[in-house]
């Protein structure tokens, strides 16, 4: 039985090809994001482990904002004197480092990388665990000298003897290059300008007195740990971070985790994609498979292999194309894994492709999935494999498996269908965020099944529908083609449900996007009054340069600062929160349309008042004129009382919550050191705005990352960015669409094939090659058609359920893209016509006897 | 095997001409010592308005024959003639042409698309040369073949006779020069395949066609006007207004000759 079985196997391996290549696509994205994830942690790892202080104290970071409010914590530069004293240790070291900076050229073209890795300003201090060496020119003496790192010196052109201004949040200043630092370790992609130690501090932080770090390092025989407790016992606990230099690589490692897990997710996401539309190529590969061996499997039960027997051997089949199919894309994972590590080395990362980590857990999870996937795919059809009875040898193999009912799927498709139905309806309905999206979530994947297993019966319906004017624009070829398609429901159901996976998608996530990017537009049409907004292209805050020019600018009537602040408040139902407040100059009612439910901008941004969403407010049991406890980075508490009320629609952005904010000299008041992050400018009375904005863009010449906007490209900023998460699922799109194609070329190939005497027929009878070909084509046109008409009202529903969703988050707009929508049809047809490309060829270079002739 | 050939008169359209004609016609497989010939320079002259068979043993070469007159397959040497056009050197798409509006085909079986219905089937020919078939006289070949009422039918609906007749009715719609029937009643029973054999006489004798029909089964043959017996790529013999008695006596001569039992056997 095993030796028909492997004879079996190789009999089909061209059938099975693009199974396997399914299989491949799959594995290659679990191994290449595996691989990949452990070969920059490794590499980091090592790094941070080789360049941690052996013990490091530094600021306790009480609040993190979600919102960059540009303030760097500090410890006092006097404890480093304090800790070298004490016994055991070596060396202390008070290390002055940020990243609140921006450095420009000559030209006023900034230095800094362009990927979003940041731009860093340290102090020149050469230890042995140092990440750099000097390689050429001297170390920098003095306020007016500064060294480069290679990489950026080389990407943008900088050389020893050139001048660089760097805006630090205490000031502007220029220096000299005189000398290009070396990375020795892999370089993590940022820009690192080092200062002399003894101006470092008063340049970068605006007091001699101050560092943001300082590195312990031990003496001989004294343990990490040990020196820890030490430390600990001169600062007291509490007062500071104290970390060994393990916890403290732990820590950076986990700080770039974030970074590293969105690649390591996006390629899961690919990966399950591959998985899922995979899996229908492998079922209907192998239903396709028995229905052609029908007779031979027939033959084997008449010779006496029981259910068991020929079930097994279909079921080996699939473990040996599994095992193919994972080895493939194991080694194509490793391929996948380079040239990711190639592609970050072109954002600046310079990970080394020799140092590749292949870790247990790769070759693992590779044949898991590569495996898993095969033997599920195929174990329902090697079921009905085992189903076959002996007589089936005798009778015709043509007519088997395309005549069963499809009662059991109709029965099933209903009922799950009814109930993701009820999903999304609940979803749509619900008012509580939590609630609709878990529904929203169950509904997606109960309606995807439905679908799916609902499919073939829709085949008839919509086909019919679809290829209702081929008959009268084709003739007989395109009737015959019609026709072909509607054959075996079942097959051209499985098919095209392998294309309408990703279309769904595409079409959920276009309308939530189109919705998302309209409520924008309103939401910026109804707030937004001022003229103009000065804004750092990163959204990092800018230094308070900007904002002194900015206010000395000809023509500029009004500027209304915003500073952003990390904030935690402690609710009346117990909570505490920690998000981010944003601060106001008082003449804000100029410059933004505020909606309030309950007092007003006076009074919202009077000194130790604050404004609250209204709902937020209701959700937390915060009344008008509560007195919340608050606290400030830095470890500074405040008691703030609850002065307005706000109807915000999406409240103040992403990643904050509550919608809170009040006057700008709270945040003075309490985060001293803090940077403007945006500017509402308004003209004065007899400016133009072309004329303003002439003018502001002089005024910002020197500092090319602060950008003017007024509120027609403040829309397009916000499109652009929506646009961004559009673009992961368009690639989604692609990969399932290759996965799709790959089904739709097999289906044919196997049509093709089993119409051998008909194809055959046709020649002899006068059909030319050309309406052969096109007959195939329509056939598979209407076959991506279908799949694709199918995914994009899947995908609307989704999406008209997502915006529901959003419209509890404050983004009421409903936008469908039909634009898209009709691209996405069209795009299917056009991926139906390549599909047809080689099964059609096949079949016009058919020999017209031997197909006559063909059993 | 009845239908004495006494019974009918030979075609009503004057044999005035040749519908088709080769002449050294040659037709070999595999190359050096391997070489066969299945076609061994025949000269024929197949005249029109007649109903003509080409018998033969298995392997006498007789449906190469017709694949080769029919230019569904090329020849090795020799020329062949489609009225007055040499069809030898035709590119293969002029010869689809050909086919298509001017020759008409029944095969043994698999002759209709099973996703079309009968009518469909019948004009396909036409239909893929894009050509609106003449109603009245597409109306006449369906009454004449008695397929006016299973007319929507899909082939597999359709009795194995009723699916020839349709195939029959295909092959006359566009009134070709020739029609060529290979082994039409192989697949039928008895009183079908008589059915079909009284068709195809009646095409020739009431609607003027030509037909040329490779058989094997005397009684087959003995519907025709003349046969042509094949023996090893040749024409070794021809019958006018045959019998079946006399074909199967014929036939039996070929088989003394090979020593061995052939009448029965299928086709080659």
């Amino acid at each position: 039985m095993l030796k028909a079985t492997l004879r079996s196997f190789l009999a089909h391996k061209g059938r099975l090809l693009l199974s396997a290549l399914a299989i491949l696509l799959s594995v290659a994205f679990v191994a290449g994001s595996l691989i990949f994830s452990d070969t920059v942690t490794r590499t980091f790892d090592r790094l941070f482990a080789h360049t941690s202080a052996d013990v490091t104290v530094q600021p306790k970071k009480d609040l993190k904002s979600s919102v960059p409010t540009g303030e760097t914590q500090t410890v006092p530069a006097a404890l480093a004197k304090r800790l070298a004293a004490v016994p055991g240790v070596k060396s202390a070291h008070a290390d002055v480092g940020v990243d609140n900076i921006t450095i420009v050229d000559r030209n006023n073209k900034s230095v800094g990388p362009t990927s979003g890795a940041p731009t860093i300003a340290t102090d020149w201090y050469l230890t042995p665990r140092s990440p750099v060496k000097l390689t050429s020119g001297h170390a920098p003496h003095g306020p007016g000298e500064a060294l480069l790192d290679a990489d950026t010196a080389d990407k943008k052109h900088v050389r020893i003897g050139d001048t660089l201004t760097l805006m630090a949040q205490p000031g502007t200043f220029k220096v000299r290059v005189t000398g290009i630092a070396t990375f020795t370790t892999t370089n993590p992609g940022a820009a690192l300008v080092y200062l002399d130690p003894e101006i470092a501090a008063g340049k970068l932080l605006g007091s001699a007195d101050r560092a943001t770090s300082i590195s312990v390092d031990a003496a001989k025989g004294v343990s990490d740990a040990q020196l820890k407790r030490r430390v600990l016992a001169v600062t007291g606990i509490g007062a500071y971070d104290v970390k060994t230099a393990d916890e403290q690589a732990k820590s950076s490692a986990e700080q770039l985790g974030g970074f590293l897990d969105v690649i390591k997710y996006v390629m899961l996401g690919f990966a399950g994609i591959a998985v899922l539309v995979g899996i229908f190529l492998i079922v209907n590969t192998f239903s396709m498979l028995i229905a052609q061996r029908t007779r031979e499997l027939g033959l084997l039960r008449a010779l006496g292999a029981d259910r068991r027997q020929v079930r097994r051997s279909v079921l080996t089949e699939a473990v040996l194309l599994g095992v193919t199919g994972s080895t493939l894309g194991l080694a194509a994972g490793i391929g996948l894994a380079a040239g990711l590590i190639k592609l970050m080395s072109a954002f600046g990362m310079n990970l080394k492709a020799t140092e590749m980590v292949v870790g247990w857990g790769t070759p693992v999870a590779a044949y898991v999935v590569g495996i898993g996937v095969t033997f599920v795919a195929a174990y329902l059809p090697a079921r009905r494999a085992a189903g076959v009875s002996p007589m089936a040898a005798l009778s015709d193999a043509e007519s088997a498996g395309i005549g069963r009912p499809l009662r059991t799927r109709a029965i099933v498709g209903a009922v799950v269908g009814a109930l993701g139905a009820a999903a999304l309806a609940g979803c749509a309905a619900s008012s509580k965020t939590a609630s609709a999206a878990s529904l929203l979530g169950l509904g997606v994947v109960l309606t995807l099944i439905a679908t799916v297993v609902a499919g073939p019966l829709l085949v008839r319906p919509v086909i019919r529908v679809l290829g209702g004017a081929f008959p009268a624009l084709f003739g007989s070829v395109g009737r015959m083609s019609q026709r072909n398609a509607l054959r075996n429901p079942r097959r051209t159901g499985a098919t095209a449900a392998a294309l309408m996976v990703g279309l769904a998608l595409v079409g959920g996530m276009s309308v939530a996007s189109a919705s998302m990017s309209k409520s924008f537009d309103r939401q910026i049409d109804k707030t937004l009054g001022a003229d103009f907004m000065v804004q750092n292209s990163n959204f990092m805050p800018f230094s308070q340069e900007v904002t002194d020019k900015v206010r000395a600018t000809d023509g500029v009537g009004l500027v209304v600062r915003e500073r952003f602040t990390g904030i935690a408040l402690r609710l009346p139902d117990g909570k505490r929160v920690e998000t981010t407040a944003a601060g106001f100059d008082p003449r804000l009612d100029d410059v933004a349309h505020i909606a309030y439910a309950r007092g007003d901008t006076a009074a919202a941004l009077a000194e130790g008042n604050i404004a609250m969403d209204r709902k937020y407010a209701e959700d937390h049991g915060v009344r008008m004129g509560a007195v919340l406890p608050a606290q400030f980075p830095g470890g500074h508490t405040a008691q703030v009382r609850v002065a307005a009320l706000t109807n915000q629609e999406g409240s103040s952005g992403f990643g904050s919550e509550g919608g809170l904010f009040f006057g700008i000299s709270t945040v003075e008041k309490y985060v001293p050191n803090g940077q403007d992050t945006v500017l509402f400018v308004n003209r004065a009375a007899g400016t133009g705005a072309d004329q303003l904005r002439k003018n502001l863009e002089t005024t910002l010449k020197p500092f090319p990352q602060v950008q003017v906007r007024d509120q027609a490209d403040y829309k397009k900023l916000i499109h652009d960015q929506i646009a961004v998460l559009l673009y992961l699922v368009y690639a989604l799109l692609g990969l399932a669409i290759v996965i799709a194609v790959l089904g739709v070329v097999n289906t044919l190939a196997l049509s093709v094939v089993e119409r051998t005497r008909e194809i055959g027929l046709l020649r002899a009878i006068g059909l030319a090659r050309r309406q052969l070909r096109r007959m195939i084509r329509l056939e598979s046109v209407v076959i991506a058609v279908f799949g694709a008409v199918l995914g994009l009202a899947l995908g609307l529903v989704w999406g008209v359920c997502t915006q529901q969703v959003l419209a509890l988050q404050g983004m009421k707009a409903l936008a469908v893209p039909w634009g898209t929508i009709v691209a996405v049809v069209i795009g299917s047809a056009v991926v139906g016509i390549v599909a047809a490309l080689l099964p059609a060829l096949r079949a016009s270079r058919m020999n017209v006897l031997a197909a006559i002739a063909h059993e | 095997m009845s239908t004495p050939a006494a019974e009918h008169a030979p075609g009503q359209a004057p044999a005035d001409g040749i519908a088709a004609r080769a002449r050294g016609l040659t037709k070999a497989y595999g190359s050096g010592e391997t070489t066969v010939l299945a076609l061994d320079s025949v000269d024929v002259d197949i005249a029109r308005g007649r109903f003509t068979a080409v018998m033969g043993p298995s392997g006498s070469g007789k449906s190469t024959l017709m694949h080769c007159l029919a230019g569904l397959d090329t020849v090795s040497a020799g020329q062949v003639w489609l009225g007055d056009t040499e069809i030898t050197g035709l590119k293969e798409r002029e010869l689809t042409r050909l086919r298509r509006d001017r020759i008409g085909f029944m095969f043994q079986s698999f002759n209709l698309i099973p996703t079309l219905d009968a009518a469909e089937n019948i004009t396909l020919p036409m239909d893929i040369a894009g050509k609106k078939p003449d109603e009245k006289w597409l109306a006449q070949v369906i009454d004449t073949l008695g397929l006016r009422d299973r007319l929507k039918h899909r082939p597999a609906e359709l009795s194995g006779g009723q699916q020839q007749r349709v195939a029959c009715a295909r092959a006359l719609v566009s009134r070709p020069e020739l029609i060529f029937a290979d082994e039409p009643t192989g697949n039928l029973d008895s009183r079908a395949g008589l059915e079909v054999l009284a068709f195809l006489r009646q095409a020739v004798d009431e609607l003027g066609q030509t037909v040329v029909m490779v058989t094997h089964d005397p009684g087959a043959a003995a519907h025709s006007d003349l046969v042509l017996f094949l023996g090893d790529g040749r024409i070794v013999d021809e019958m006018e207004r045959p019998t079946a008695e006399a074909v199967l006596e014929r036939m039996k001569r070929f088989d003394v000759l090979r020593g061995q039992v052939e009448a029965t056997d299928g086709q080659e």
